[in-house]
C-alpha cells in the first residue's frame, strides 16, 4: 500500500513519473542500443493512446465545445447563431440563476462544517486499530458507498408526513408534528437534506483524515506524552498542526462535492416549492433540457467549470506549497536533489 | 503527570485507554455505528412490509406481516430484473474497460518514455478536476451525433471516461511500486512489453486492478444524473432511473413499497462489494486521489 505521505503528492507524483521513465530509457540505451529504446519510446505511446484518446474524445473536446456553446443561442433542434457574451451579460441579471447560485453557497456553508467536524470525530474513534474500530470503519462509510441516488429515495419515502420514520421518531421525542410535509416546504426540506448528506458524506472524510494521521509517526505522540501533554495538547499541538493538508484536501473535495450537488434534490423536492431548492447542477439541467435554452444552460456551466478550476487550483497551491516547514522527510522532495539515492536504496 | 510518562511504547495515538476509556470507545462507536447503519437496515426491513403498511406510521405489530410481495410485485409487473440487468451491464462494462484501458495507459507512463509523456500524464490527471455535470450539454450533442445517446454503450463510454483519469493514476503508481529488476529481467531475456505485462508483471498489479475495477463499478451502479440525460426509452433504463420512473412516472399514488425494495436492490450489491474488496478500496482512498 502507498504510505500515507503520499495522500497529497498529486504533483511530485507526476514529476517523479517523468524522472523514472527517463530511467529505463538510459538503461534501455545503454544496454540494448537505440533502436530497442525507440521502439520502447513507441510502445508507451501506443499503450497511453486509447487513455488520451477518451479523455479527449470526451472531456477536451466536449470542454472546448461547450465554450463555443455558450457564446450561441443554441436550441436543441434547428440553427443557432453567434451572439458573443450575451448569454454571460444575462446570467448575470437572471434572478433564478442568481438564486440558484446563492442556494448552493447556503446549502454549502451549511453542511461543510459539520461534515469536517463529523468526519474528525469519527476519525479519531477508528484511526487506533483498537478492538472494533474496522466495524466502525465499514459502519461509518457505509452512507458513502449505498449512493446518494439510492439512498435519496428511501429518503423520500421516510420524509413523508403520517408514515415516515423521520416524522415517527421526531414526533415520539416532541420535535416534529407528526404530519410534518418535509418535502414540499423551503425550510424544512433544506434541514432534511442536510441533515441526509451530513450523514451521507461524514464518512469520506472520516476516511481521508483517517489516513493521514495514522501517517503521523507515533514518536511525536510519545514525545508530548513524556513532555506530559494531556489527549487535548496532544491532539490540538501533534495532529492539528500535520493533519493541515489532509482537511485541506477533505474541505475541498467536500465542497466541490456540494457545489455539484443535483441527486438529492431532484429525488427528493425536485427543486421545489417552486425553485426554492435548485442548486446550480439542476438550473443547468432543467434550463438544458427541459427548456431547450442549450447555449444559455452551457453559459452556466461554464460559469461553474471555472469556479470549480479556482477551487482545485486553491487546493493545487494548498497543498503544495503550506507547512513546508512542518512537513515530514517524505513531503516535498520534488526540489532536493538528494532524491535519487532514496529511491536507488529501494531497488 | 507520571501517569503520562511511563506509559507503554506504541501508546501514541491513544492505544492505551485504560478500561473506563475503552468502554466509552466502545458505546460511542457502536451509538455512532447505530446512527449509520439503522436507516440502512430499516430500509430493508421495510420493503418487506405489505404496502399497505409502508404507508402508515411505524408500529411494533409490523415486523409480524414480512412479506415477499414488493419484491415479487416489482418483478411482474416493473420489470425490475431488465433494469438490474442494465445497471449491471454498464457497471460491468465500465469496470472491464476502465481496467483494460487504465493497465495498459499506467504501464506506459510508469514504464517507458516518451517524449511528452509528462505532460500528457498531467493533462490526464486534470481532467479529473472537470467535473462531468458541467460537460451534460457539450457531451449531449456529441454523443447524439454519435449515435451514442439513448445507448447503453455510449453510456459505459461516458462512465469509463471519467473514471480513467483516477484509474490511469492508481495503475501508474502499481507499476511504479514494481521492483524494476522484473522487467529488466524480462527484457534482457527478449521478453516484449506485452508479454512482460502478461506473464511477469500480472501477478504484481491485480490489486491495483481490483482498486479501478471497484471504483469504477461502484461509481456507474447507480449514477443518476449522466443516466437521466443520456437514457431515454424505458427499456434502458438502470436502477436510479427506474426508481425515479416510479417516483413521478406513475400515475397516482407512488407504490412506496416498491420504490423501497427497489432502492434495497440498488444497495445490496454495493453493500457486498464493500465489505468484501475494502482493503482494495481504501488502497485507492489513500493512493492520493480521491473522487468526490
Amino acid at each position: 500500500m502507498t504510505p500515507p505521505g503520499n495522500v497529497l503528492s498529486r504533483p511530485r507524483a507526476a514529476r517523479g513519473g517523468v524522472r523514472t521513465g527517463r530511467r529505463l530509457g538510459s538503461w534501455g540505451t545503454r544496454v540494448l542500443g537505440r533502436g530497442l529504446g525507440a521502439r520502447r519510446s513507441r510502445t508507451g505511446m501506443l499503450l497511453v493512446t486509447p487513455a488520451v484518446a477518451m479523455v479527449g474524445l470526451f472531456v477536451l473536446f466536449p470542454l472546448g465545445f461547450a465554450v463555443y456553446i455558450s457564446l450561441t443561442d443554441w436550441p436543441l433542434i434547428g440553427p443557432y447563431h453567434f451572439i458573443g457574451g450575451q448569454n454571460y451579460s444575462l446570467l448575470v441579471h437572471d434572478p433564478q440563476f442568481i438564486h440558484s447560485v446563492l442556494f448552493t453557497l447556503l446549502y454549502t456553508a451549511i453542511v461543510t462544517g459539520p461534515i469536517l467536524l463529523v468526519g474528525y470525530g469519527m476519525a479519531v474513534l477508528v484511526r487506533s486499530g483498537r478492538f472494533g474500530s474496522v466495524f466502525f470503519r465499514t459502519a461509518f462509510f457505509l452512507p458513502f458507498i449505498v449512493g446518494l441516488a439510492t439512498e435519496s429515495f428511501m429518503a423520500l419515502l421516510e420524509l413523508q408526513p403520517d408514515s415516515g420514520a423521520a416524522d415517527y421518531v421526531l414526533s415520539k421525542i416532541g420535535l416534529a408534528h407528526a404530519n410534518t410535509a418535509w418535502t414540499v416546504d423551503y425550510g424544512l426540506a433544506l434541514t432534511a437534506i442536510c441533515v441526509f448528506v451530513i450523514w451521507f458524506a461524514s464518512g469520506l472524510t472520516m476516511m481521508l483524515l483517517m489516513a493521514g494521521m495514522q501517517g503521523i509517526p507515533v514518536e511525536l505522540y510519545e514525545a508530548a506524552e513524556v513532555d506530559g501533554a494531556s489527549w487535548w495538547q496532544k491532539e490540538w499541538r501533534v495532529t492539528l498542526p500535520l493533519l493541515r493538508r489532509n482537511i485541506a484536501l477533505a474541505l475541498i473535495i467536500s465542497v466541490i462535492g456540494s457545489f455539484l450537488a443535483f441527486n438529492q434534490f431532484y429525488i427528493l423536492t425536485e427543486g421545489g416549492p417552486g425553485t426554492s431548492t435548485q442548486p446550480v447542477v439542476m438550473w443547468i439541467y432543467e434550463e438544458a433540457f427541459v427548456q431547450y435554452h442549450l447555449g444559455y444552460a452551457t453559459a452556466g456551466a461554464i460559469t461553474l467549470v471555472v469556479v470549480i478550476g479556482i477551487i482545485s487550483a486553491v487546493q493545487f497551491f494548498l497543498l503544495r506549497d503550506s507547512d513546508s516547514g512542518r512537513s515530514r522527510g517524505d513531503r516535498r522532495p520534488v526540489r532536493r536533489p538528494v532524491r535519487r539515492p532514496v529511491r536507488g536504496t529501494r531497488r | 503527570m507520571t501517569a503520562a510518562a511511563v506509559r507503554a511504547p506504541g501508546a501514541g495515538r491513544g492505544r492505551d485507554l485504560g478500561r473506563t476509556g475503552f468502554v466509552l470507545y466502545l458505546t460511542g462507536g457502536t451509538l455512532a455505528a447505530l446512527i449509520f447503519l439503522l436507516p440502512l437496515a430499516w430500509a430493508v426491513l421495510r420493503s418487506f412490509m405489505p404496502n399497505a403498511l409502508v404507508t402508515q406510521a411505524p408500529s411494533a405489530g409490523d415486523f409480524s406481516h414480512l412479506t415477499t410481495a414488493n419484491y415479487s410485485g416489482l418483478i411482474q409487473t416493473n420489470d425490475i430484473l431488465r433494469y438490474a440487468a442494465n445497471s449491471l451491464a454498464v457497471a460491468v462494462g465500465t469496470g472491464l474497460l476502465t481496467a483494460v484501458i487504465a493497465t495498459m495507459a499506467g504501464y506506459g507512463f510508469a514504464r517507458f518514455r516518451f517524449r511528452g509523456s509528462g505532460l500528457v500524464f498531467a493533462l490526464v490527471l486534470v481532467t479529473m478536476m472537470i467535473p462531468f455535470q458541467a460537460l451534460l450539454t457539450p457531451l449531449f450533442l456529441e454523443m447524439h451525433s454519435l449515435g451514442l445517446t439513448d445507448n447503453l454503450i455510449g453510456l459505459a463510454l461516458f462512465y469509463t471516461t471519467f473514471n480513467l483519469p483516477f484509474g490511469v493514476f492508481v495503475m501508474r503508481n502499481t507499476f511504479l511500486q514494481i521492483p524494476w529488476e522484473l522487467s529488466e529481467a524480462a527484457a534482457v531475456d527478449g521478453a516484449s512489453a506485452a508479454r512482460t505485462l502478461v506473464s511477469v508483471l500480472r501477478p504484481l498489479v491485480v490489486p491495483g486492478i481490483a482498486t479501478t475495477v471497484l471504483y469504477a463499478f461502484l461509481f456507474s451502479w447507480t449514477e443518476f444524473v449522466g443516466a437521466l440525460t443520456f437514457i431515454t426509452s424505458n427499456s434502458l433504463y438502470t436502477l436510479p432511473l427506474a426508481l425515479l420512473n416510479m417516483e413521478y412516472g406513475s400515475v397516482g399514488q407512488v407504490n412506496f413499497g416498491y420504490l423501497e425494495a427497489g432502492a434495497v436492490i440498488a444497495m445490496v450489491p454495493c453493500v457486498l462489494l464493500y465489505v468484501g474488496l475494502q482493503r482494495f478500496y481504501i488502497r485507492g482512498l489513500v493512493s492520493g486521489v480521491v473522487k468526490g
